[in-house]
C-alpha cells in the first residue's frame, strides 16, 4: 500500500514534467519511502550470522500514535500538509538555535505542552533536531480508522488520565504516574519515546538481543535461542525472540497487572492478558521498522497494530546513565507541596 | 678447572644461559596472563567467551573485610544491667536495633572471611574514622537500602545475579539489582559528561582477561553494608578471566587518593548460574522503598490509609 502511493507520487510528478529538482526533493521528503525496504539494501549481519541491527536508535517522525481528527478518514497527507509540516519543524530548529526562550524543536508551541503552563518543561519535549516528516496519518495502521480499539471502560480511564496528568491530585507517592514515580513508562511505548532519553542502544549477542533504554535505564534482554516462556510474571512480561529471514519477532506475554498504577498513557500500562508481539525490521542502513500488534482484552475490544519507522543515531553516539529515582527531587517536593496546600484548605479533602 | 675454561667458552655460555633464563622468564608472564592454562571458549571474533549468568557466592556485600557473625546490620549495646546487684558487664553485648529486630535470624549477619588482599583497608585517618560512623548509622546511610545504583564493584557481589552480554563492541554487564545495565565499551569512546553512580566503563583484552577500567564517579555509593566507602576519585580496574566452563576470577584495583594512603585489591571467584535457560529477573525495587522515603511525607500515608501529622 504504502509502496504503491510512493510510487504514485513519484509517477506523477515525473509526468507533469517537473524534472530533476522535483523528483529530488520527492525523494528527500517523501521519506514514507523510508518504511519500505530501500532498493538493494542487503541486511548487515552479525559475526554469527544473524541479522545486524547493533547501534543506538531513536524514534524522530512527527506522526502520531493515534490519527489526530484533522485528518479522519485518510492515511496519507497531502503534498501540501508535508510540505507545511516539514517548514514548521525548520522554523522550531531555527528559533531554537536563536537561542528563543521555552522553543524546543519537536511540537507546536509551549502552549501544547501536555504540562501546564510551565515553560521550563519544554527542554524535556526538544528533539534537537527536525523531526523527520512521513507520509502516514498515524502510527496506528490497523484498525483503518487510526484509533486505539479501547473498551468503554478503557476509554474511561484513559480521559481519566489524561485530565490528571500534571495536575494532580497527589495525596501520596503512588498517586504520581509510573514515569514520575521513576518505575518505567511501559514496554510499549519504550521504542518510540521520543526525545527524552527516548535513546535506545541494541546489543547483540550469539542468542541474545538485548536493548538498553535511556530513560529508567529500562532494559529487555530478549532470548533468541527457541526457549519456551518463563512462568514469572513481570512488568516487561516475558520476552522470547526468533528469527524469520531478516526480521527479528519478540513474543511477549507473562505481563504482571499494573493497572491500578497511574499511568500517563493508558495503552502501556501492562495487565495479565496483554500480548504483545514485535516485528523489528532493518529497511535500510538508518531505519528500522517496528511493527507491534497489541492484544488485551481488558484494555482493547480488538487487537491492533502500529508500524513505527525508528532511526538511527549517528556512531559514536551513546546512552547515558538515567539516574532517575537517586535523582527524584520531585517527588518529596511534590509531596510537601501537596500537604501544604491541603493545610490552606483544610475542608478540602 | 675453572682456570682451564677459555673465555670465550665461559661468554658464550653466560650469553646462553641468559637466553634461557629471559626466554623462560617470557614464557612465564606470557603464561600468568593466561592464569591457569585454562582454554576458554572463543567468540566468533576469536575473544574469550564470558558470556553467561554470573554470581558471586560469598559475604561480601555484608563486609569485604572478615568479619564474625553478629546479631543484626543495625546495632544497639546493651545497657551494663546484668540483673544481679552491684554486678557490671564485662564486656557490651550488641543487640539488634529497633527498626530491625523482628527479622529476627534473618535480619543477623553471617561471618565471612574478607575478599581484601592482606584484610586491610588503607584508609587515612579521616577516612577510618567516617568508616566506623558509617557502620553505626547504616541503616540511615547505606544506598542499597534506598534501591540506588549499588556502583562498582559492589554490583559484582550483591547476591543477585547479573548476565554478561557480548556485542561486537560494546560488552554490557546486566545486573539484576536495581536492573542497573553497565555498558563496557570496547571501541573509542569520548569522556563521560558527568559523574555517575556505574562509572564509565572502558574494556581491552589483556591476553585473555578482560580488563576493565571505570572512572567518573561519583561519591555516593558504598562497597557493603559495613560503610566502606569512597570520594568520587574513585578509580576502579577490574579483570575479569575465564578459568574453568563454571568459573570467572575477579580481581578488582581500588585506588581513590582522596581516601585511601595506597590502592588495594580484592579478589574472588565467580559462579556461573547453570540452571537450565536461566535469566536475569526484573528487581524494580523502586517500588518496594516509596513507602519508607516517602510515606511519611504526603498528606496521606498508603499503609495507614490516615493523613500525615
Amino acid at each position: 500500500m504504502r509502496n504503491r502511493s510512493v510510487a504514485v507520487v513519484l509517477t506523477l510528478a515525473a509526468a507533469a514534467g517537473i524534472a530533476a529538482f522535483a523528483l529530488a526533493s520527492a525523494a528527500r521528503n517523501s521519506t514514507a519511502a523510508a518504511a519500505s525496504d530501500s532498493p538493494g539494501y542487503t541486511a548487515a549481519r552479525t559475526a554469527w550470522g544473524d541479522p545486524d541491527f547493533q547501534g543506538v536508535w531513536r524514534y524522530e517522525a512527527v506522526i502520531a500514535l493515534e490519527r489526530p481528527a484533522r485528518f479522519a478518514g485518510r492515511e496519507f497527507l497531502t503534498d501540501a500538509e508535508i510540505a507545511q509540516i516539514e517548514q514548521t519543524e525548520k522554523d522550531q530548529e531555527a528559533r531554537r538555535l536563536a537561542g528563543v526562550e521555552g522553543e524546543a524543536v519537536g511540537r507546536q508551541s509551549v502552549a501544547a505542552s501536555p504540562i501546564r503552563g510551565n515553560e521550563y518543561n519544554s527542554f524535556w519535549q526538544d528533539h534537537g533536531r527536525p523531526r523527520k516528516v512521513y507520509k502516514q496519518t498515524s502510527l496506528i495502521t490497523d484498525p483503518r480508522d487510526g484509533l486505539i480499539p479501547y473498551t468503554p471502560d478503557a476509554q474511561k480511564a484513559d480521559g481519566r488520565a489524561a485530565a490528571r496528568y500534571g495536575v494532580g491530585p497527589y495525596e501520596s507517592y503512588l498517586d504520581p504516574d509510573t514515569g514520575e514515580r521513576c518505575l518505567t513508562d511501559g514496554v510499549t511505548g519504550m521504542m518510540w519515546q521520543g526525545p527524552n532519553g527516548g535513546h535506545n542502544q541494541i546489543v547483540q549477542s550469539p542468542g541474545y538481543v538485548t536493548i538498553l533504554h535511556e530513560e529508567y535505564r529500562d532494559r529487555r534482554i530478549i532470548p533468541v535461542d527457541g526457549r519456551p516462556h518463563g512462568k514469572i510474571r513481570q512488568w516487561f512480561g516475558d520476552s522470547v525472540g526468533h528469527w524469520e529471514g531478516d526480521t527479528l519477532v519478540v513474543d511477549t506475554t507473562n505481563f504482571v497487572d499494573k493497572t491500578h498504577y497511574e499511568w500517563a498513557s493508558i495503552w502501556t500500562r501492562p495487565s495479565e492478558t496483554l500480548h504483545l508481539v514485535e516485528r523489528f525490521r532493518r529497511t535500510d542502513a538508518d531505519t528500522l521498522e517496528y511493527t507491534i500488534t497489541v492484544e488485551d482484552p481488558m484494555t482493547f475490544v480488538k487487537p491492533w497494530t502500529a508500524v513505527i519507522p525508528i532511526s538511527r543515531i549517528p556512531d559514536g553516539t551513546q546512552i547515558y546513565e538515567y539516574a532517575c529515582h537517586e535523582g527524584n527531587y520531585a517527588m518529596p517536593n511534590l509531596l510537601s507541596g501537596a500537604r501544604a496546600d491541603a493545610a490552606k484548605k483544610p475542608t478540602g479533602r | 678447572m675453572d682456570s682451564a675454561m677459555p673465555t670465550w667458552f665461559k661468554k658464550a655460555l653466560i650469553l646462553i644461559v641468559a637466553a634461557i633464563v629471559v626466554g623462560s622468564i617470557s614464557a612465564q608472564l606470557r603464561s600468568s596472563r593466561r592464569a591457569v592454562g585454562y582454554e576458554p571458549a572463543r567468540t566468533a571474533d576469536g575473544k574469550p567467551d564470558l558470556s553467561g549468568v554470573w554470581q558471586a557466592l560469598n559475604t561480601a556485600n555484608f563486609d569485604i573485610q572478615s568479619h564474625p557473625a553478629r546479631p543484626a546490620l543495625a546495632l544497639i549495646q546493651a545497657p551494663p544491667r546484668t540483673g544481679v546487684a552491684g554486678q557490671v558487664r564485662a564486656t557490651p553485648t550488641d543487640l539488634p536495633a529497633p527498626a530491625v529486630r523482628a527479622l529476627g535470624a534473618v535480619g543477623a549477619v553471617p561471618a565471612g572471611e574478607g575478599v581484601v588482599d592482606g584484610d586491610e583497608i588503607p584508609y587515612q585517618p579521616w577516612a577510618a574514622a567516617k568508616k566506623k560512623e558509617n557502620f553505626e548509622h547504616w541503616l540511615e546511610r547505606d544506598p542499597e537500602i534506598k534501591c540506588f545504583m549499588p556502583g562498582v564493584p559492589r554490583a559484582t557481589y550483591m547476591p543477585y545475579p547479573f548476565q554478561i552480554l557480548q556485542g561486537t563492541d560494546k560488552i554490557l554487564i546486566a545486573y539484576e539489582f536495581a536492573g542497573t545495565t553497565r555498558t563496557i565499551h570496547m571501541d573509542k569512546v569520548g569522556d563521560s559528561p558527568s559523574p555517575t553512580w556505574m562509572g564509565w566503563s572502558r574494556g581491552r583484552w589483556d591476553g585473555d582477561t578482560l580488563v576493565v577500567d571505570v572512572t567518573d564517579f561519583n561519591d555516593q555509593t558504598w562497597f557493603d553494608r559495613a560503610g566502606n566507602f569512597h570520594s568520587d576519585a574513585l578509580h576502579i580496574v577490574e579483570r575479569y578471566t575465564a578459568v574453568s566452563p563454571y568459573h570467572l576470577m575477579y580481581e578488582v584495583t581500588v585506588e581513590d587518593p582522596k581516601v585511601f594512603t595506597r590502592p588495594w585489591t580484592m579478589r574472588m571467584p565467580l559462579y556461573r548460574r547453570a540452571e537450565k535457560d536461566k535469566r536475569i529477573l526484573e528487581y524494580k525495587c523502586v517500588e518496594f522503598v516509596e513507602e519508607a522515603m516517602y510515606g511519611h511525607l504526603g498528606v496521606v500515608d498508603p499503609a495507614t490509609g490516615h493523613a500525615n501529622k
